[in-house]
């Protein structure tokens, strides 16, 4: 049992009147304060390479994109948003993606892709606006996936940074 | 043109310019009220139509009349589409004899700028005011909800009780005042020092409460209460009716700041300028009443709601019993001013 002791209000208190001159006197002042909302689509959301938007393919310095379709980030994938359709290329890697689509419909964002790649090849953008007009332009393909190598250097650093701490050898890309 | 033609034509102008700018108030008011709850709460409020967000107002009409009217199935269909109108039009009704301005002189044609000059103007205003309560009650009863019904029977209980101490209140005014024609009781508010909150500020405080009860608004907002009526009286109604009963509520907040600014803050007399140009007259007493307005808002925006009970002992237990002793007070030093004044002056002398 919980016995609730009310405070005993004071003679000013129980007036009324002062107290809510005091509120109204609170409020007054906040009307000249900044406002702490964004407008956001013409303030948009600050972005730090920290940001895990939507996965994208990194196109590397010679044009191509480093994936080697071995299907690592579709197993990984926890929302079966991967499908990849390997193929044989003539270039020294021998393989690579014939087709690579993500569903953005049932992509959550986790980065568990970017995690498993072993290849390098697919990291978080900042990218995080979605929208369309049917489900089916949702579904990105190798074209829409791509992205250069500059566009997302800020956040493989910052995966090279974290991973760093417990692997010293670079990476192959 | 002979007299008789001029005098309908002035009336008619005047009616569309006090009526329409009333109206056009109302809509500004809405935005203002958005804006200052947003400002008061570190936002921005609305923006994006218009420089500011100024049109807001003129894209919410144009979605209110676009909108679907509903009406349910169980209502009423005549009284619920009376409803509003019923709602509306006293608040519209009484904005006729407020002053908004003294005599206007344009086009060589001098004319005191209220829609009518009525000689028992406050009566009229609490006659037709007391109506707006119909509305309400009949919108609730109409649509056939259990909330809208208590939204209606709570506004008509409420109403009840504070237009009691809000009347007694202007009574007190009425009394130092001696008419009831609010354009006279201004003329006699020329200057500061005869305003008349310095001779009845607990009659203005009254009338200040009960407005807000009166007017249905924060923190007497009980007709439309949104957490256990889920907004009350006008739960069920959509589009365009229900737009007018917001209509109806902004009318009434311009109406009463209007007769708090008449009867206790010298309606469109100019401080230190007593012989002001007219248009001056009118810019002050649009001026005052924005403040009054501003405070309406303000209030709505600092102030939870009261508990139905409270509300209830609120006006019974403490305004009406303060009403009735200020105006007994009022009456008695009107009625003994004479003996008061040789009493004052025979100790006066005496100590001398």
């Amino acid at each position: 049992m919980v016995i609730v002791r009310r405070k005993e209000l004071s003679l000013r208190e129980r007036l009324y009147l002062p107290e809510i001159a005091r509120g109204l006197s609170i409020t007054f002042r906040k009307l000249f304060e900044k406002p702490i909302t964004r407008q956001y689509p013409e303030e948009p959301l600050p972005k730090d390479e920290v940001t895990r938007g939507q996965p994208r393919l990194v196109v590397k310095d010679d044009g191509n994109i480093a994936c080697v379709s071995c299907g690592m980030c579709e197993i990984a994938c926890p929302a079966y948003a991967i499908t990849i359709d390997g193929g044989e290329t003539d270039r020294p890697i021998e393989r690579e993606p014939k087709k690579f689509e993500i569903d953005m419909l049932r992509c959550i964002l986790c980065g568990f892709c970017e995690e498993a790649c072993p290849k390098d090849a697919i990291f978080m953008s900042d990218e995080l606006e979605l929208a369309d007009y049917s489900r089916a332009a949702l579904i990105y393909d190798l074209e829409k996936l791509k992205r250069p190598k500059s566009a997302l250097q800020k956040r493989i650093d910052y995966v090279y940074r974290l991973n760093n701490r417990w692997r010293k050898s670079s990476s192959t890309s | 043109m002979s007299p008789e033609l001029l005098e309908i034509v002035v009336w008619i102008v005047k009616v569309h310019v006090i009526f329409l700018g009333m109206v056009g108030v109302a809509a500004i008011t809405t935005l203002a009220e958005r804006k200052v709850s947003a400002w008061m709460q570190y936002r921005h409020g609305p923006n994006r139509v218009g420089p500011q967000g100024l049109l807001q107002p003129l894209a919410d009409g144009v979605k209110f009349i676009f909108k679907e009217s509903l009406v349910p199935d169980g209502a009423n269909k005549w009284m619920f589409r009376f409803a509003p109108a019923l709602a509306a039009a006293p608040a519209m009704l009484t904005v006729a004899v407020i002053p908004f301005g003294p005599d206007v002189t344009l086009f060589g044609i001098t004319t005191p700028f209220s829609i009518v000059d009525l000689d028992i103007g406050l009566m009229y205003i609490l006659a037709i005011g007391g109506l707006s309560v119909y509305g309400v009650i009949v919108g609730g009863w109409a649509s056939n909800s259990k909330y809208s019904l208590l939204g209606g029977l709570r506004a008509s209980a409420q109403m009840v009780s504070y237009e009691l101490s809000m009347i007694l209140a202007i009574l007190s005014v009425v009394a130092i005042s001696g008419s009831l024609d609010l354009r006279e009781v201004v003329m006699q508010q020329k200057t500061l020092g005869e305003w008349n909150i310095l001779y009845q500020p607990l009659a203005f405080l009254l009338f200040l409460i009960a407005a807000f009860a009166e007017t249905n608004r924060h923190p007497f907002d009980f007709a439309e209460c949104e957490p256990e009526l889920v907004s009350g009286f006008h739960t069920e109604y959509s589009a365009m009716r229900f737009a007018l009963f917001a209509l109806g509520e902004y009318c009434a907040m311009i109406v009463m700041s209007s007769v708090a600014v008449a009867l206790w803050f010298g309606g469109f007399s100019v401080p230190f300028l007593p012989e002001a140009h007219w248009a001056l007259g009118i810019v002050a007493f649009c001026a005052k009443v924005s403040c009054f307005l501003f405070l309406f808002l303000w209030v709505r925006w600092t102030l939870p709601r009261f508990r139905f009970d409270q509300l209830m002992n609120l006006g019974w237990k403490v305004m009406l019993p303060i009403a009735l002793v200020n105006l007994f007070i009022t009456g008695a030093v009107i009625s003994f001013a004479p003996q008061l004044k040789s009493l004052w002056n025979g100790l006066v002398n005496g100590a001398s």
